[in-house]
């Protein structure tokens, strides 16, 4: 009782001249920070994040530093090739002899490279389908979707392989080069999002303000860009943080399965250069794989929590 | 086209200062189940300043006539027919981007639902100047402030404040309020009041009808009142035109239709508001429901309802025919019935 009159008290005090002016933003990062799962999404991310602008105070030695043979990482003058994980190296040694634990940071770039330029195209087709599609309607959104509907029924994995497979024999030029990977995740992960941008846009192309901006003279454009993306934003926050993961975790299996990208050093074509010595050196395999789960976790965990904080259908 | 073959042009006597004159308006809306006829033939006019109210039961056309007035009737609508004058021009014929001009600036409207009205993502100040701005040169700061004494003049308190808000931090009145001022925003000669109380509570109701009342008798701008309620029509216009199913029943002066209604269908309406001075036990109401528009009733479409209903009424479409005054009427008995008002002292 004592404590509710208090607090009564300090709020009439300290009461400001009117509202409190709280932005739809504002309101959805309250929630998050409630949401621990969220949270803790969050704070595996911003570890990666920070190891990867740190990549050479987080790594042990300088990039692709042959231990005992580089002239950066001597050690004892020994090669130390296939070597457990130890006092010098923690995950052990590949069979080059890198350190293990220093190449998977040296990844973590190559990571968010990939998360992130991938999904930024498969967003940005997605966004540009779905808002046409939604807001158009008619002859446009039939052909768009049926277009959608074709990319959704060919086999997304197969068709990647097939498409990387073609494109390194017909190109051999570009076949070191990561952004070719990225480019194919991205031009081919887009329909599920374009599907889901366009049934939010479809919703909230109903409400009331949006006839309201053509009462007051607006152009389409001006609605579509002004009043109906911004309000399906949110949505597409979730879809992005949750692309970034599936992105990862693509090329990830790509590279393993060898159809990546020869020249990169991506956590999933340290996993393919190591598949070979499994049985000598589990280490090299397992510990990029580790670090993939955790990431992909982590943006998983994050965009589930961003899901929670943003759907208004579960605003209070 | 069958519509050409309907009652046919029925001249709607002059007025003084027309502003806005709408002639035989046709809205149909092409649906899988058929052409629903929501407006079919509709005529009516707004002069300088003053205030129509357009009157009539759920599904009998009013908002699709607003919507046509601003051409934004939503798909698969269309209208087929009919001539809109707005100051002596016709708005069917203009392209597209002239009508956004007009929209928001000469004509106005306030939508009926508070709630939603308002963009969650912007501050109100944000979506207000958005209107002053598309409507005038003005700089974003100049904008700003005329938001706020837009909202001082719908006697909003604090509106320093409120500028600053999110919709999702006012009540519902205030958003009201809001929508009022946006369409006040554009200076306009015209607003199209689209039911802007039937979402409120009634104290805040009285608040709003005050305040519209209010800002008329300032600004001298026209109105367009839509309502399905006979008492705010007696409190706030000067003329009224009753619709029903998609056509007009009669139009005139609120002092005429209130003392002496022509058409039954007025008169019935008039029955059942609830009047202290009867001191009735029950309310009255009119016997069956609003025809289906996709196959309206042959004849005149009140008399499936109408007690007063004779072959002709039947057989023959009515014209809506002027009887002086001002006044026009669209029934066939409407000089043997000499109508009384239930309402007349």
């Amino acid at each position: 009782m004592t404590s509710d009159r208090k607090m009564a008290q300090t709020t009439l005090e300290q009461r400001p001249a009117g509202g409190h002016r709280v932005s739809q933003w504002a309101l959805a990062w309250r929630r998050l920070k409630k949401n621990k799962v969220a949270i803790a999404g969050l704070g595996i991310v911003g570890i990666f994040i920070v190891m990867a602008a740190f990549d050479r105070l987080v790594a042990l030695y300088p990039p692709k530093c042959i231990l005992g043979v580089s002239p950066a990482c001597q050690l004892d003058g020994r090669l130390h090739s296939n070597s457990p994980p130890g006092l010098a190296y923690p995950l052990g040694t590949d069979i080059t002899g890198y350190d293990v634990y220093s190449e998977i940071v040296y990844g973590t770039r190559a990571a968010f490279l990939i998360g992130v330029g991938a999904t930024g195209l498969t967003m940005l087709i997605a966004v540009v389908i779905g808002l046409a599609a939604g807001y158009f309607g008619g002859w446009m959104d039939n052909l768009l979707m049926r277009l959608t509907e074709v990319f959704l029924v060919i086999p997304f994995f197969l068709l990647l392989l097939v498409f990387l497979q073609v494109t390194i024999k017909l190109a051999p030029a570009n076949t070191g080069s990561i952004w070719l990977v990225v480019f194919v995740i991205g031009a081919f992960s887009w329909p599920g999002a374009a599907r889901i941008i366009r049934g939010e846009v479809l919703r909230v192309r109903e409400f009331e303000f949006i006839a309201a901006s053509r009462q007051i003279g607006a152009s389409s454009y001006r609605i579509l860009f002004r009043h109906l993306f911004p309000n399906v934003l949110h949505i597409i926050i979730v879809l992005a943080t949750l692309q970034i993961a599936a992105s990862i975790l693509t090329e990830a299996a790509v590279s393993f399965l060898g159809f990546g990208a020869p020249g990169s050093n991506t956590w999933g074509q340290q996993m393919y250069n190591s598949a070979n010595y499994v049985e000598q050196a589990w280490w090299g395999t397992l510990f990029p794989a580790v670090f993939v789960t955790l990431m992909v976790m982590g943006f998983n965990l994050l965009g589930n929590g961003l899901r929670d904080a943003l759907d208004p259908r579960l605003r209070e | 086209m069958p519509w050409i073959l309907g009652s046919g042009s029925s001249e709607v006597s002059a007025l003084p200062d027309p502003l806005l004159h709408v002639q035989n308006l046709r809205t149909y809306f092409f649906t899988y189940a058929g052409i629903v006829k929501a407006v079919d033939d509709i005529s009516l006019d707004v002069s300088k300043g003053e205030t129509l109210g357009v009157v009539g039961e759920s599904g009998s056309g009013k908002t699709v006539t607003a919507q046509s007035i601003l051409r934004i009737v939503p798909s698969p609508g269309k209208i087929v027919d009919g001539t809109i004058e707005f100051e002596g021009k016709s708005l069917m014929k203009l392209r597209e981007k002239d009508m956004q001009r007009i929209r928001g600036k000469d004509i106005a409207y306030v939508p009926q639902d508070p709630t939603s009205t308002l963009d969650p993502v912007y501050r109100v100040g944000e979506q207000l100047s958005e209107v002053i701005m598309r409507h005038h040169v003005i700089s974003r700061k100049d904008a700003l402030a005329k938001a706020t004494d837009l909202l001082r003049s719908v006697e909003i308190p604090d509106p320093e404040i409120r500028i600053s808000q999110y919709p999702h931090e006012l009540s519902g009145g205030t958003k009201q309020r809001i929508a009022i001022a946006r369409a006040l925003a554009g200076d306009p000669v015209l607003i199209i009041a689209d039911e802007p109380t039937t979402a409120l509570d009634v104290t805040i109701q009285a608040q709003i009808l005050d305040l519209l009342k209010e800002l008329k008798n300032r600004l001298n701008v026209a109105m367009i009142l839509i309502t399905h309620d006979m008492g705010i029509v007696a409190d706030v216009c000067d003329r009224v035109t009753v619709l029903y199913a998609g056509q007009v029943c009669e139009s005139g002066t609120v002092e005429q239709v209130f003392e002496k209604p022509k058409h039954p269908y007025t008169q019935a309406l008039l029955t059942s508001v609830p009047n202290l001075a009867l001191r009735k036990e029950k309310l009255s109401v009119i016997p069956g429901n609003v025809p289906n528009l996709i196959e309206p009733p042959s004849g005149c479409r009140f008399n499936p309802r109408c007690p007063y209903a004779q072959q002709i009424c039947i057989d023959k479409v009515p014209e809506l025919e002027p009887i002086g005054e001002g006044r026009s009427v669209h029934c066939h008995r409407w000089k043997e019935l000499d109508l009384k008002s239930p309402v007349a002292s």
